[in-house]
């Protein structure tokens, strides 16, 4: 700022105006355009927007008095919308100030200062990367990261409850994670349902991936016919969507479906697979009914993996003395798990967040000791229960944030300590 | 390689522009509101049996004929039948007028997404009984408003087999000698009945198997014996703080709820008989069922389709359907001290019920125009078709009386106290998970014995416990979070 000349400085006031004194008519007007476009946005509804944000509305609507009222989640996102082009505007005027810089050092120089034109093809040419990722970041910004902002925000809200447009809904800062860690009920529910949350993750991930190994594996074998056809199974199984496939399986472990049909068949009694009783044999049933929609990806990506094997290795491996299994733990499972240590982790984080087994399994039922749960219930199906049946959103939002910080937590870590991170040139 | 560059610079930054243009909305457009300038167009929201029956087509068709001249159209909002007004209301794009049942409307009217109604524009209000227009009826700031205009009634029905009646019941079954079986009067003799069909069929066959974890099938298990959903204050008006499940003699009713559980099969503990129970009806297996009497038709057809298979015609199938499938109110009578393998005293049936309505969108741009619809929706005449072609019971006494059968019974119990109306509450969404669990579990009970496990429920005192464990979950659910 201090070193630059007056041209240069006029830029720091008005956007674009060095450049328009600089000869460079058509960019300096162009950054006028943006800074007037963003001053009447401002003025018209920018600032408007910016004070809602803060204060979520002031006027409470009455739909039977005609009194229109604030809409405070609409406040909201409009709050964050104008935030979001202020960020944008700030990055803008700092183009600009660079802009003006380097135009001034060409006048220094005595170099012609390119026109609009030529500066438009020098740009396109030299940023391409910046003009073909602009309007992809402009979807993720509006489409990804409001929304990401907005859930983020509601955990800090009293939105829910009773508190619902057109009543107005308040900051109240961090008083959702306090209710959810503090109040006995829900602190209780939120322990016993994170516990179970972490045993099915780790379970149905581990089940999932060595049995899609093991069947890609065994359908690998030298020995087995017909492998194709064998193969179409496990994809049959995969087409089929799967909320279809859970309600089956809903309907097979009923009190009237054929499983039960037939144990009384054969004298014997039926069996509440999914009932209020069933505890432990409804999460069994659940990560094998998980494991029926889920090994076929896994197959299906270990077979591609296996047909990039060198079968050198295990030729040198055989004349070494070593065994089938060392093979295959010392060959063939440090190469998959290599490869696909990327997978597993977004495998851990699809079944810590896999809402449709016991929603679809045993949806529905409140035990005792859990609030508004049962114990299938999986932290995203309390979510579930919290916010969309029970219209909690902001503590909905609220146990959303917990889960994303425990699943980015266990992603990262696990990521950083695997081979496939620290050890990436291993297999190049 | 420049111009290439240069092309695709040029074609991302079109793309921008066109697609920001697109992004234009137009409210006009969106909302849907007018076609014309004259013509006012009203979106209509019905339920999903008034569209598949055809009665939504003939309404809006005789509608739009009679108001032709008055530039009013009405159409189908075409929405999904449970769609969220207080979403999408206020944005210009929820229905005029819907149709939905006390609970769901009276939410709204909670919140004022509906509009408070004056009785005396509507020509059927003194036709409505008072029971319910209460259903509709909302206090705020010590006033009280009505919000929807009452249509039908619903309970839960007793479809039974005809032709499956025991030969000998007018000689064994009818001990008051009214021509009626007793099973279909007194819950005792239902469950005597049942007992006798699971006994001499070895198990094969069974009398009453219904639904016991859904609390609107099962309620009158509560009701009948002083238990109730929430209390009200001292105005009158409904107190959801008093959650009442526990409340007088209802652990002894929910005993009589375990020990019929005995007697129906396992299915009744989870959702299957929900599916089976037409099927089950229609093949024998069951000799009775309970459900709404929308799906009177659903039975019906299922017992046609055995006629069809045994060489029937399309048209003797449905006949013999119609002969043989029997709809009745659920047995008035119940055992006073819950148990059902006794005669003794009784006390009278008292079941939970709901009144579907008309309400008019607060966000609508044309309340008058409403007004006419919902008037001429709840006409004599169109009261009467609905009646035919649903089956409903409608809450228009005249209509109800020119229908007479079930429909005037259903009408009677409504004036008599018989049916117990969901409350009018948001805080009724909370009742149905907690109060299902607890009803699941009851009836799993009966079964626990024969199978090695521990009983839960071996008297009143250990059933009061779990009643007011519901209650209680039922109070958390709705006062831990709320603001």
């Amino acid at each position: 700022m201090k070193t630059g000349n007056i041209k240069t400085k006029c830029s720091y006031v008005i956007m674009g105006l060095g450049q328009f004194l600089y000869g460079q008519r058509v960019k300096g007007l162009l950054y006028m355009a943006v800074l007037a476009l963003y001053l009447w946005y401002l003025v018209t509804s920018g600032i408007g927007d910016m004070t809602g944000f803060f204060t979520l509305g002031t006027v409470e609507g009455d739909p039977w008095l005609g009194t229109k009222g604030d809409d405070s989640i609409i406040m909201m996102l409009r709050g964050i919308l104008a935030f979001l082009v202020l960020i944008a505007v700030i990055v803008f005027y700092l183009s600009n100030i660079k802009d003006v810089k380097n135009t001034e050092r060409l006048v220094e120089q005595g170099k012609t200062v390119p026109g609009f034109i030529a500066s438009l093809q020098a740009f396109v040419d030299k940023k391409f990367y910046v003009v073909a990722l602009f309007l992809p970041v402009v979807g993720v910004a509006v489409f990804n990261i409001l929304p990401i902002i907005f859930m983020i925000l509601i955990a800090f809200t009293n939105y829910g409850g009773d508190i619902v447009p057109p009543k107005l809904v308040d900051w109240i800062g961090l008083e959702n994670f306090i209710q959810i860690f503090s109040l006995t009920g829900i602190k209780d529910t939120f322990v016993k349902i994170l516990g179970w949350n972490l045993v099915w993750a780790v379970c149905a991930t581990a089940i999932n991936y060595f049995g899609g190994l093991l069947l890609a594996l065994l359908l690998n074998k030298k020995c087995v016919k017909g492998k194709t056809f064998w193969r179409a199974f496990p994809i049959l199984a995969y087409a089929v969507p799967g909320f279809i496939t859970l309600l089956g399986f809903k309907f097979m472990f009923s009190y009237g479906g054929p499983i039960n049909y037939y144990l009384k068949a054969f004298g014997l009694q039926a069996v509440g697979f999914l009932d209020i009783d069933a505890g432990w044999k409804a999460r069994i049933i659940g990560l094998l009914v998980n494991a029926w929609i889920s090994i076929p990806t896994s197959m299906l990506l270990a077979t591609g993996i296996l047909s990039n094997m060198n079968n050198e290795l295990y030729e040198a491996a055989s004349l070494d003395g070593a065994g089938r299994w060392k093979q295959f733990t010392k060959l063939t499972l440090p190469f998959v798990v290599f490869s696909t240590t990327p997978t597993l982790i977004t495998s851990f984080v699809g079944n810590f967040n896999n809402f449709g087994v016991f929603y679809f399994l045993r949806g529905g039922l409140y035990l005792d000791g859990y609030f508004l749960a049962s114990d299938t219930d999986l932290l995203i199906n309390w979510l579930y229960n919290l916010s969309i049946d029970n219209n909690y959103y902001g503590i909905g939002a609220a146990v959303s944030l917990i889960i994303f910080l425990i699943t980015s937590v266990i992603s990262l870590t696990t990521y950083v300590n695997s081979s496939a991170f620290k050890k990436e040139d291993t297999f190049r | 390689m420049r111009n290439i560059k240069r092309a695709l610079g040029l074609l991302l930054i079109s793309s921008l522009a066109i697609s920001m243009t697109a992004c234009g909305s137009d409210n006009a457009k969106a909302s849907g509101k007018t076609s014309s300038d004259e013509v006012i167009t009203l979106r209509i929201l019905e339920n999903d049996t008034a569209k598949q029956e055809g009665y939504l087509d003939e309404l809006l068709s005789a509608f739009n004929e009679a108001y032709k001249d008055k530039g009013i159209q009405a159409v189908d909002a075409n929405m999904e039948e449970y769609s969220n007004l207080a979403e999408n209301g206020p944005y210009g794009y929820g229905p005029d007028v819907l149709y939905q049942a006390n609970d769901k409307l009276m939410s709204y009217a909670e919140d004022k997404h509906i509009l408070a109604l004056n009785r005396e524009d509507f020509e059927c209000a003194d036709l409505i009984p008072e029971e319910a227009w209460n259903a509709f009826t909302i206090g705020v700031n010590g006033n009280k408003y009505t919000c929807a205009i009452p249509v039908n009634v619903q309970e839960p029905m007793l479809f039974y087999r005809k032709d499956k009646l025991p030969e000998n019941w007018e000689t064994d079954w009818d001990q008051d000698g009214d021509k009626t079986p007793d099973f279909l009067q007194s819950w005792s003799s239902l469950y005597q009945l049942s007992q006798q069909i699971v006994t001499e069929s070895g198990g094969e066959k069974y009398g009453l198997v219904a639904s016991c974890k859904d609390l609107y099938m099962m309620a009158e298990f509560d009701f009948s014996y002083g238990g109730y959903v929430f209390g009200k204050d001292e105005n009158g008006l409904t107190n959801s703080e008093d959650v009442g499940f526990g409340q007088g003699d209802a652990a002894k009713g929910m005993l009589g709820l375990r020990q019929f559980a005995g007697v129906m099969n396992e299915e009744c503990i989870d959702d299957s008989i929900a599916q089976n129970r037409y099927v089950k009806v229609a093949d024998g297996t069951y000799f009775c069922s309970i459900s709404t009497p929308d799906t009177y038709v659903l039975f019906h057809d299922r017992l046609a389709d055995v006629y069809k298979a045994e060489g029937c015609s399309q048209e003797e199938a449905d006949k013999k359907a119609t002969e043989n499938l029997g709809m009745v109110e659920l047995p008035g009578k119940m055992p006073a001290d819950g148990d059902l393998s006794k005669n003794g005293d009784t006390v009278e049936t008292v079941v939970m019920g709901g009144v579907n309505g008309y309400g008019i969108s607060a966000y609508t741009e044309h309340r008058d125009a409403c007004i006419e619809f919902v008037n001429f929706a709840t006409s004599r005449e169109m009261i009467t078709r609905r009646a035919q072609i649903l089956g409903i019971a409608p809450t228009r006494s005249d209509v109800a009386q020119e229908m007479g059968g079930t429909t005037e019974m259903i009408f009677g119990s409504l004036s008599a106290g018989h049916i117990n109306l969901m409350p009018s509450v948001k805080a009724v969404d909370q009742i149905w998970d907690p109060m299902g669990t607890l009803l699941s579990d009851v009836a799993k009970d009966a079964f626990r014995e024969k199978k090695g496990e521990t009983v839960k429920y071996t008297d009143e005192a250990s059933m009061q416990e779990a009643l007011d464990k519901a209650s209680k979950s039922i109070y958390d659910a709705i006062y831990t979070l709320s603001n």
